[in-house]
């Protein structure tokens, strides 16, 4: 009780894991492209909101520390997923590059869980100014070339800028909720998520957008050409049991009766 | 009923919401729970990034910090003040201190405090001077 948050964060299982399918839209319907990995601190304190985590951990200047914590955590939450289901999991573009073998020990320990890297995709998110550039390009490129996709998280916000497309060169534009809320009846929301379309394609990467919570946005961002979304439209995060009760997981039959 | 149409929620009391910073775990709860009871919407922290955490993401009416929160000679309870100002620039402010002097007391006006209490304190008292705080009075 009178430890710090810090020292929390650090027990066994203090770290909990939840998943958010990221849906395919394409050919008009609905499956299941990966699951985002979401953590959420110890219950009963300030990081069980995620925002407050990862402010927290950035301000004691320990986000590596925890981004490394939840990466256990995750893969081990993920083992239990069927071998056929994507796991996104985010990291700091820092942590890529400043922590030692970072794509091998990454690489290794979800192979320890039974993940291998085709299940895998990095969302990279950054909220410090510079990395190292070259640790960063070679950690990217033996996990890339392991087969791992690469997405650039949070666009259109924060430190998650045109730079760190050039730098991360990714596979996935992950456009920030911000940006897609709201954008059936907002022409500038609208516009910029029409340029970032015309952007991905230029870069040969595959948008996503979050924070999809209606169907009339939904309609929306399928008419500008985005055909993978994720958001409480579809389903909020839940545990891995839960999860895989989704109607993603039915059978095709199945599936086709449920949308 | 209301008439359709007509803004319901702009009749609505606000919940105004405290911050209470201190590392004493024993402060922090009894504040805690006397606020709540009154009403109020309460977030408590221990350390100055846990408190500069949740005001990244969150306005404060009113925050209640311990000068000191790492020893004597600290003034996180300062930073923490500053911090959640920067957000909303009409929240007040009490600082609460066991090494109060006159000087301390000064630095702390001068540097946006509104309020200035010594250590211990009932919480009864650090209670009736939030309330006037929020209201306007002081």
């Amino acid at each position: 009780m009178s430890s710090t948050l810090f020292e929390q964060l650090h027990r066994r299982a203090a770290i909990r894991v939840e998943f958010q399918p990221i849906v395919s839209l394409r050919a008009g319907e609905r499956s299941l492209y990966a699951l985002e990995a979401l953590v959420r601190g110890p219950r009963g304190t300030n990081a069980e909101r995620p925002d407050v985590l990862f402010e927290y951990a950035r301000r004691k200047g320990v986000e590596t520390t925890i981004d490394l914590i939840c990466i256990g955590e995750i893969l081990a939450a993920a083992a239990v997923l069927p071998e056929t289901v994507s796991i996104s999991i985010n990291v700091h573009g820092s942590t890529v590059s400043d922590v030692p073998g970072f794509a091998q020990t990454f690489l290794s320990d979800a192979a320890k869980h039974g993940i291998g890297p085709r299940r895998l995709m990095l969302e990279i998110l950054e909220h410090r100014g510079a990395w190292t550039m070259s640790t960063f390009r070679a950690s990217l490129d033996t996990l890339r070339d392991a087969g791992v996709r690469i997405a650039v998280d949070d666009l259109g916000v924060g430190a998650s800028n045109f730079r760190m497309i050039v730098d991360c060169r990714p596979d996935h534009l992950k456009v920030d909720r911000y940006v897609v809320q709201g954008c059936s009846h907002d022409r500038y929301r609208s516009a910029v998520l029409q340029s970032i379309v015309t952007l991905a394609h230029a870069c040969a990467a595959v948008p996503i957008v979050e924070g999809i919570e209606d169907e009339v946005d939904l309609q929306h961002v399928v008419a500008l050409g985005i055909d993978l979304a994720q958001g409480w439209h579809f389903a909020a995060s839940m545990t891995a049991a839960d999860v895989t009760q989704l109607p993603f997981f039915a059978t095709t039959n199945e599936r086709r009766f449920l949308s | 009923m209301p008439a359709c149409g007509s803004p319901v929620a702009l009749w609505l009391p606000v919940t105004k919401r405290l911050l209470i910073v201190d590392d004493e775990i024993s402060i922090l709860f009894a504040l805690k729970r006397y606020f709540i009871r009154q009403g109020y919407a309460v977030d408590c922290a221990r350390e100055l990034e846990e408190a500069e955490a949740l005001a990244a993401h969150t306005i404060y009416d009113l925050v209640i910090a311990d000068l000191s929160l790492s020893g004597a000679g600290s003034a996180e309870g300062l930073e923490i003040i500053r911090f959640v100002r920067r957000h909303n620039h009409h929240a007040r402010s009490i600082v609460l201190t066991a090494y109060g002097t006159p000087h301390v007391e000064r630095e702390a006006r001068r540097r946006g405090a509104n309020a200035f209490l010594a250590k211990p304190q009932q919480v009864g008292n650090i209670a009736q001077l939030a309330k006037r705080l929020m209201e306007g009075e002081l």
